[in-house]
């Protein structure tokens, strides 16, 4: 990491929300995940990004997300740079929020407890938080009379993810990684929880970072695309798409956003396709 | 319900039916028992009652066993030596297993001497023990913490250790610092198992009681037994035994009890 000395710009432009800068991650073992990735995702007030992250299986999206949070053993990177709001990601932080596929509800606390979590840990006090907390489980479709003193084991696979967005949430993050959040639902769930996502992050103004195998999702909640290559990664494409301003079960039936999805599933298929002849 | 499905492959019958073969098979050996004892003179007996009382003489000898023997007394006198031993275990064990389950140099430190500890015999305990503290006491406490307190070190640094990475990194992206993770993730999620464990182990220690009591002992259950035989009263021997079972059992209930109450969201509780 050479550029850490580097002082950011002076200038009235605020810094990117994320920049990559030739980051490549090479694990323990001597595999490269990523390769030279570089993009940015500017802060333009307002306007809150949601970036739709698609490419093979193992081509390093995860890898990307969990550098921006500055986890381990991905954090840091081998080489390049990771920058949020202009300063290098040193650790995870409540700054920049994480929702993972796999259910991470602590199953020891309540609904509640688990979605007032992140305030416990900055010492807001109980009163104060609880109150925050049940407006946040109405907030993600819950009912605060009926579930917030249920216990996870106690809640279907919809239900959890949506205590794990209230939990994130309630932070007011200025970035939110999604790491295949969606992925184990059904298909009516998972338009609800596109809908909540998209009038959710434009709520507490996040900019968020969705990794997704389902194209259609991908392309919906996206304001932009980053279409990833085979590993070792690096992203191949980048794109504009519609932003979701209509309910994702109407939209996602237009033929217009089907167009687009086609378009998408070439260019995806393509790259697979280049896999399966370098194998 | 046919007989056949009775017998089908890892079908769970339901509670009574699951009762009533426990029921039975306890009669069942009442029954060899009290067969194997039955006759009018000693001579008359299969097992003569100098070898294995009868059920009825031992039923016959529970009051003088309490009366003469002192009974309850044996019992405060194990126990105590139980909640001693197994107390200290549970002191120096679950914080040190907790701090090597949490950081790893230190569970890698601590794994030689752990594994050392839990592989010493008993039975070499007891020679080791009142070598070193002499017979009283403290030889008592000390034999059932040294032969407990690795065992629930090990178990909590498995704990701890087991839960998963997904916990700690969601909590680290919610701001948690490391005190955070330690204590409202990592501890709290091993909790559980720790009490488990904790419950497994007071059963083990409290048979190994009367292994050192049985050695050499003023008072306690073991004593009791071994007294028992030596003046040949076996239906006092064979009544200690009933009597430690039914408190094993009633102490168990009572951690079961507890367990429920302090982990409402854990269904495995049996
Ligand atoms: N901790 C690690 N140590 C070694 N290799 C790893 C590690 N984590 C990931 N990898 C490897 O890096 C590559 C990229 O992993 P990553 O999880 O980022 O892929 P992904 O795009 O998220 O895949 P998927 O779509 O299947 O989730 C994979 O080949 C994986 O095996
Ligand atoms: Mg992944």
């Amino acid at each position: 990491m050479t550029s850490d000395a580097t002082p950011p710009p002076a200038s009235a432009t605020p810094p990117p929300v994320v920049k990559f800068d030739r980051v490549s991650k090479t694990y323990d073992g001597g595999y490269t995940a990523i390769r030279d990735v570089t993009f940015e995702v500017d802060d333009v007030p307002g306007h809150m990004e949601i970036v739709g992250i698609l490419g093979p299986s193992g081509c390093g999206k995860s890898t990307v997300l969990r550098l921006i949070a500055g986890l381990t053993p991905q954090h840091p990177a081998t080489s390049g740079t990771v920058e949020v709001m202009g300063k290098p990601v040193a650790m995870p932080g409540a700054d920049r929020g994480f929702v993972f596929q796999d259910y991470t509800s602590f199953d020891n606390r309540t609904v509640q407890d688990n979605i007032a979590f992140g305030l416990e840990c900055r010492g807001m006090g109980s009163a104060e938080r609880t109150a925050l907390a049940r407006e946040w489980i109405a907030k993600v479709g819950l009912d605060v009379d009926r579930d917030a003193e249920k216990y996870p084991h106690e809640l279907s696979g919809g239900m959890r993810q949506r205590v794990a967005l209230a939990r994130t949430l309630i932070l007011k993050p200025r970035v939110i990684l999604m790491d295949e959040p969606f992925g184990a639902l059904d298909p009516g769930t998972r338009y609800a929880m596109q809908d909540l996502l998209v009038s959710l992050a434009r709520e507490v103004q996040a900019t968020v970072f969705l990794v997704t195998h389902s194209i259609e999702e991908a392309v919906y909640v996206g304001d932009r695309l980053f279409i990833f290559s085979n590993a070792p990664g690096t992203i191949l494409r980048q794109m504009s798409t519609p932003p979701p301003d209509r309910p994702a079960r109407v939209m996602q039936r237009e033929a217009s956003f089907l167009d687009i999805v086609f378009e998408v599933r070439d260019i995806v298929d393509g790259i697979e396709e280049s896999a399966g002849a370098a194998t | 319900m046919t007989a056949r499905h009775l017998f089908a492959l890892r079908v769970v019958p339901s509670l009574p039916v699951r009762q009533a073969a426990g029921s039975a098979a306890i009669a069942a050996v009442l029954l060899v028992w009290w067969f194997l004892t039955s006759g009018v003179t000693p001579e008359a007996r299969t097992i003569s009652p100098s070898v294995f009382p009868s059920p009825m003489e031992v039923i016959r000898g529970f009051p003088s066993l309490v009366t003469d023997r002192n009974l309850i007394g044996g019992i405060a006198a194990s126990l105590n030596r139980v909640f001693l031993g197994f107390g200290l275990a549970l002191l120096v064990g679950i914080p040190l297993g907790i701090v090597a389950g949490s950081f790893r140099l230190i569970g890698a430190a601590a794994q030689p001497i752990s594994l050392f500890g839990r592989t010493i015999p008993v039975a070499a305990l007891l020679p080791l023990t009142l070598q070193m503290f002499g017979i009283g006491e403290l030889q008592k406490v000390m034999f059932i913490f040294l032969a407990t307190a690795p065992f629930v070190f090990h178990d909590t640094a498995r704990a701890i250790a087991s839960v998963h990475d997904r916990y700690v990194d969601t909590a680290q992206t919610l701001g948690a610092s490391s005190a955070d993770v330690m204590a409202k993730v990592l501890i709290a999620l091993a909790l559980p198992d720790i009490y488990a464990t904790i419950r497994t182990m007071f059963g083990i220690a409290f048979g190994y009681i009367m292994l050192a009591e049985v050695v050499d002992a003023k008072a306690g259950l073991g004593f009791i037994m071994l007294q028992s035989q030596r003046r040949g009263m076996p239906e006092h021997l064979v009544a200690t035994l009933f009597v430690i079972s039914a408190l094993a059992y009633g102490l168990d209930a009572l951690f079961r009890f507890f367990q429920r109450g302090l982990f409402p969201y854990r269904e495995d509780h049996d």
